[in-house]
């Protein structure tokens, strides 16, 4: 069994709009996959699927071996998620709310606390461990948030835009860290808008358009089939945008009150 | 709310003179009111639904005008101006203050106002007018209705020199309060942080609420103390520390003539102390705004509790049920809105067995009490359980709660368990322990048996009243959700089923050897039920 990841058929409709039309896909040991897209292509349902967020979906997901439908849940402690939105316990100190996702993945409370405040004092923020998440900056909560998915060793790890507010130091510390991660046989799947750095972190990547793969390959192969010199053309190209220009252009027009 | 928008205009003119972007103010304070209304004030909260758009604050002044009407019952009550006048406004002063600080902390405190005001062409100057102005319009409007009633009393009873007095010493109170309210933040935030502050108005919130719903218990039997006529009240050289005291002096001091040393010392502190209070609080506003910067700043250091995990590992055994008794710990100790809702029911389930007590205890001497039944109201305390179970699944931060489905967590038996193990012992059996040691007292120690069984009668109730709500997860639910969930028959359902217990109770007392029957079989209820009635599935 090779594929940690692997979806076939997946499809998803909330009423009658359906956001996923069969989504085929295997993921291997170790890979980064960059998994991009245009708002509402059905990013982050996906990955709320694998995760076991949504239950009513069509088709197969397994995970780490385990088929997801299935009563066992044992994977879940093998899997670290960052969601998009840092929705958190807010008025929960770090160490409050670290310990306690550590103990919910199983881990000894000394061994959680010891763990979390070490992490939290390697991202920059240690000295804010007692204090309640609530007066956290946007960027510390994030930190805490990554900490809280890392804290178990996960073999596997959904990043959903996980830099957002994170100074420019940290994005370094955070993209070598993704490297050493793969290295280390982690597979990640990481979802973001900022194509500069999916295309620098991802080994390969995955492009979803209107609830189907468009584009599946590392970046030199979507870029030898010609579809453009960086992953933000390849991106314009395959979701059929090729209007910014004029777009933009109106936008000055109405800001200059010309219209 | 135009209106006032309109009356302003009029004065257009002086504003402009002082050097204020009127256009800008006017803009300003038209969005504030806006957000006020939409705003619920603390002290009707309970009723408070998100559904529909109402103006709360006009709902609030009813209550307030309702005490108003209540006040005027002082007014009337013989002619001893200084101990009417003092009790008026020592109410006066006490809803003013708890309303200004708990209400109106957003307007004093606000740091948006910089970011989003302060950068555009707005001047320091007009925005901070238009702060003063908006705190004016709201003080007015809450006294006219707190005082309009007795203003309008003592103008037709007791003449017009009568009430301009008055007027002069409640536009001078206000003056007063908003400066101590101002001077009360400034201290806090030199010592402590944000977060520090955040707590004190949480806790000065919780108190007011805690203040209505026993003054609501009371305002009824206002009329029938007597005794407060009859009181002959002098000041003595102590009540020089008390306000409500230095407001009212003037009174006795222009209407009887009374020119003893602390009549005239007190009226003196009436108009010299809001003078100073302003003075001084223009003096330390620089230091305020540079303080106020602190309200972001972090803050909230806390230790971990050694003597709470302790506890949490004898009355967990299950490794699970103990990380959720935990976390539900830490939730409700740090969840303001949670205690905002939860605490004043505590304090009412506090108080509202003595009150029953008391009802009961009405023409029998202290040996009658003690050798009667009316122990049998603690159960009263049981009064707030359902308030309590039901904010269990509620957290400002409910979004929180993807955690749940992302976690390698089999059943929800240990969550809810824990959950409810967590508040039953710290927010329900403190406030029974310490009614118990009350009953104890004026009972005697020979119903220690009987309250052990009222004891265990509670737990089965918090059971009960587990099994008959709709189950959610701790804390995944917004509080403005909870209001309809479990509707009033499940609560009278609830209630119905602790008084059933309470009459079994009874029944047993009536047999030999009946408390100790029951007692064996209340454990063995507890036991057993606990085993299945967690594990259920969740309700949608």
């Amino acid at each position: 069994m090779d594929s940690i990841i692997s979806i076939k058929g997946l499809r998803k409709s909330y009423g009658s709009k359906e956001v996923l039309k069969g989504i085929d896909l295997e993921v291997k040991r170790g890979e980064v996959i960059g998994y991009i897209g245009p708002n509402g292509a059905g990013k982050s349902t996906t990955v709320k699927i694998i995760l076991g967020l949504i239950s009513d979906f069509e088709g197969e997901v397994n995970i780490l071996g385990y088929n997801i439908r299935d009563e066992d849940i044992s994977y879940k402690s093998r899997v670290g998620y960052v969601p998009e939105t840092a929705d958190i316990y807010e008025n929960l100190t770090a160490r409050e709310y670290l310990t306690f996702i550590g103990e919910l993945y199983g881990m000894d409370y000394d061994l959680a606390d010891k763990k979390a405040h070490r992490l939290m004092e390697l991202f920059g923020i240690g000295h804010v461990y007692d204090s309640r998440i609530s007066s956290f900056s946007k960027g510390m909560k994030q930190k805490t948030l990554i900490i809280s998915a890392l804290l178990n060793d996960p073999d596997i790890l959904f990043l959903d835009e996980p830099l957002t507010g994170i100074d420019a130091n940290s994005v370094m510390v955070f993209k070598e860290l993704l490297e050493l991660l793969a290295q280390e046989g982690k597979t990640i799947f990481y979802s973001s808008h900022i194509m500069d750095v999916v295309e620098k972190v991802s080994s390969r990547i995955v492009l979803i358009n209107d609830g189907r793969i468009v584009a599946d390959g590392n970046i030199e192969e979507l870029k030898t089939r010609s579809m453009g010199s960086s992953l933000e053309n390849i991106f314009n190209q395959l979701t059929g945008f090729s209007d910014h220009e004029n777009i933009a252009r109106d936008i000055v027009n109405v800001i200059k009150g010309v219209e | 709310m135009v209106a006032i928008l309109r009356f302003l205009d009029l004065f257009k003119n002086i504003f402009q003179g002082l050097g204020i972007d009127y256009g800008g103010m006017r803009k300003i304070l038209e969005i504030k009111l806006l957000l006020d209304s939409r705003r619920v004030s603390s002290i009707i909260q309970e009723e408070a639904s998100k559904d529909k758009e109402r103006n709360y604050f006009y709902r609030s002044l009813i209550l307030y005008f309702f005490f108003g009407i209540m006040m005027v019952a002082f007014l009337s009550l013989g002619s001893n101006y200084l101990f009417q006048m003092a009790l008026i406004f020592g109410l006066f002063m006490f809803f003013m203050l708890t309303t200004l600080i708990s209400d109106y902390s957003s307007v004093l405190l606000d740091l948006r106002d910089k970011d989003i005001i302060l950068s555009k062409p707005i001047n320091n100057k007009t925005l901070n007018a238009a702060k003063v102005i908006h705190i004016t319009i709201y003080t007015s409007l809450i006294t006219l209705a707190m005082m309009g009633p007795s203003l309008l009393f003592g103008l037709i009873r007791r003449g017009p020199v009568f009430f301009l007095i008055f007027l002069i010493q409640i536009i001078l109170i206000n003056l007063f309060l908003i400066v101590v309210t101002g001077l009360l933040y400034l201290a806090i935030l030199r010592f402590f942080d944000g977060e520090r502050l955040r707590d004190i108005i949480n806790y000065v919130q919780i108190g007011l609420t805690i203040a209505i719903t026993i003054g609501y218990q009371l305002v009824g039997r206002v009329f029938e103390i007597k005794a407060l006529q009859a009181i002959e009240f002098l000041p003595k050289w102590w009540s020089i520390i008390l306000p409500p005291i230095w407001f009212a002096a003037p009174f006795e001091l222009i209407l009887n003539g009374n020119t003893s040393t602390s009549i005239l010392l007190n009226s003196l502190m009436a108009l010299v102390i809001p003078f100073l209070a302003i003075i001084s609080y223009i003096k330390l506003m620089p230091s305020f705004e540079s303080s106020l910067q602190k309200l972001s700043a972090l803050g909230g250091y806390r230790k971990e509790e050694r003597f709470s995990n302790k506890l949490a590992k004898i009355v967990c055994k299950d490794k699970q049920e103990r990380i959720f008794y935990k976390f539900t710990n830490n939730m409700v100790k740090n969840e303001r809105e949670f205690k905002l809702r939860v605490y004043p029911s505590i304090g009412f389930g506090l108080v509202f067995p003595l009150i029953m007590l008391f009802n009961y205890s009405r023409g029998r001497n202290l040996t009658d009490i003690a050798n009667s039944k009316g122990y049998f109201t603690l159960y009263f305390t049981a009064i707030y359980l359902p308030n309590l179970l039901q904010f269990l699944a509620c957290s400002a931060n409910y979004k929180g709660a993807w955690i749940y489905r992302i976690m390698p967590i089999g059943d929800y038996e240990p969550i809810l368990k824990g959950a409810v193990k967590s508040i039953f012992i710290n927010l329900f059996t403190p406030v029974v322990l310490i009614n118990s040691i009350i009953y104890l007292i004026l009972f005697d120690f020979k119903i220690l048996d009987q309250l052990l069984i009222v004891y265990l009668n509670l737990i089965l109730s918090t059971l009960l009243t587990f099994r008959i709500f709709k189950k959610d997860l701790p804390f995944s639910r917004a509080f403005h959700t909870i209001q309809r969930r479990n509707g009033f028959l499940k609560i009278l359902l609830v209630m119905m089923g602790i008084g059933l217990l309470a009459a079994i109770h009874y029944q047993a007392n009536k047999i030999k050897f009946g408390p100790y029957i029951l007692m064996a079989l209340q454990l063995i209820t507890i036991i057993m039920a606990s085993k299945f009635i967690f594990k259920v599935q969740l309700d949608a």
